[in-house]
């Protein structure tokens, strides 16, 4: 097309014209429905649109360099697993079955007549099989709650002034949580993912302080869920401590039994 | 050595952007550690954009804050082609602060910032790859040539949100003036960073 023909309003040229503000940003929201609109009908390629949005990229390395605050990160990552437990609780809806059709209805009647004792025990299995992948759902379910509450009484602790939170994880194994140590000393953790543990086996929670030395804060069973909450009080630690849990074979150990299950350095939450 | 004579600094790309894509990839199974991982790549990226546009700390954390949960809700539609993840995020992050400063003032209407780009803007663009892995030294000089309403200009609408008419208002200028010392600048700029890179 020409650059007299219009499109969205707009003509080719006026298009090229607008292009800087266009890929700025800044043209209101009239003008940039228009471009918008000519770019989605026009043959032409308008290169120049790429052409100097490819700057834009080197304009955001121009910014002088400004650290965020530690305690940005502990405050992300306490969102993000608030919302990953609160994401796990919603199981969705069942899509709706549309009602069958005099057609269809017919068919299935003589297709039931046909085969009606294969399908009536088919479907006895069925109701067996789906009570037990219900029951198993319900499970699930009770656990993501039971987890999105534990996550929620420490996001609390963490809420307080001075508080210190931790995001637990694994090195190549499964468990992950969350930690928040509150002024007083008082040490909070939701974990999940954890294998169960067995017997007499224990998770041990330790804190490792500036001089290294890991010290034992208590120990805690794993069921079926994989879930845990677990609560201590301490020394208050200085910012950097790192929390971490190892599977013991019993409780009250005193030195951890290696590797090391979760972890993570406990960071200024406000 | 002058300023001139100086060479471009640029980053490997294949490397970081290959380590990028993998944390991506956890990001979008939804795995908290990615999201860790991300930030410690980008944020101090992301909080000096974000500083840069709002100018007010505790805003610029939320605005990081909400970009790097944007990231991780949406990973997944993150399209390789058209971009590498670093650029990818800190749009996200520019047009988070662009959209935080221009609620404070509300008072004329603004297209949507969430708005997918069109299709000509988002054409794969190798160069715009490099332009994101240019140092700040580089492309402060590219800004410092060019001429000073030109400069003005594009620094108003990239890190200032105003639109084409508030410029136009703030400057004492023709909006057409306005729109030209966008795209001659913008051009000017690529012209200067293209000679620099080669």
């Amino acid at each position: 097309m020409s650059g007299r023909d219009v499109l969205g309003g707009l003509t080719c040229d006026e298009v090229r014209e607008a292009a800087g503000s266009f890929v700025l940003g800044a043209p209101g929201a009239t003008e940039d429905a228009a471009v918008r609109a000519h770019l989605a009908d026009c043959s032409e390629p308008h290169p120049e649109i790429a052409e100097l949005g490819g700057v834009l990229p080197a304009l955001a390395e121009s910014v002088p360099i400004v650290e965020p605050p530690a305690a940005l990160k502990g405050r992300i990552m306490a969102a993000a697993a608030a919302e990953l437990a609160a994401r796990a609780e919603v199981v969705p809806a069942a899509a709706p079955t549309p009602f069958p059709s005099p057609q269809e209805r017919h068919a299935r009647r003589s297709r039931a007549s046909a085969g009606s004792w294969i399908l009536r025990i088919a479907a006895v299995l069925a109701i067996v099989a789906l009570g037990g992948w219900n029951l198993l759902l319900q499970g699930q379910l009770s656990a993501a709650q039971v987890h999105q509450r534990d996550i929620a009484a420490v996001l609390d602790v963490a809420a307080k002034p001075g508080s210190l939170t931790a995001v637990l994880r694994s090195d190549g194994g499964s468990g992950s949580g969350l930690a928040a140590i509150d002024g007083s000393g008082a040490i909070t953790i939701a974990m999940q993912d954890l294998v169960p543990t067995t017997g007499a086996s224990v998770y041990e929670a330790w804190l490792i302080g500036s001089d290294g030395v890991p010290a034992p804060l208590g120990s805690f069973k794993v069921g079926s869920s994989g879930t845990a909450y677990f609560a201590a009080k301490d020394l208050p630690p200085p910012p950097g401590a790192v929390l971490a849990l190892t599977l013991e074979p019993g409780p009250n150990a005193k030195t951890p039994t290696l590797p090391i299950i979760s972890k993570g350095a406990a960071t200024a939450a406000s | 050595m002058t300023d001139a004579d100086r060479p471009l600094r640029l980053r490997t790309p294949s490397i970081a952007d290959d380590e990028d894509r993998a944390v991506l990839a956890r990001l979008a199974e939804g795995e908290l550690d990615a999201l860790e991982d991300l930030y410690d790549r980008y944020k101090t990226m992301a909080y000096s954009i974000a500083y840069r546009i709002t100018n007010d700390a505790t805003l610029a954390e939320d605005v990081v804050q909400d970009a790097f949960l944007g990231a991780w809700r949406n990973a997944a539609r993150y399209i390789e082609g058209r971009g590498s993840v670093k650029t990818w995020l800190l749009s996200i992050v520019h047009h988070r602060a662009i959209d935080a400063i221009r609620r404070r003032r509300p008072t004329i209407e603004l297209p949507e910032v969430d708005l997918p780009p069109p299709a000509a803007l988002t054409a794969p663009d190798v160069w715009a790859e490099v332009a994101a892995g240019l140092d700040a030294e580089t492309v402060q000089r590219a800004l410092v040539g060019l001429s000073g309403v030109q400069r003005e200009a594009i620094e108003l609408a990239y890190f200032g949100g105003l639109t084409q008419q508030e410029i136009a208002d703030r400057t004492a200028a023709p909006l057409g003036t306005v729109k030209s010392r966008m795209r001659l600048g913008l051009l000017a700029m690529r012209r200067s960073l293209e000679a620099g890179s080669t």
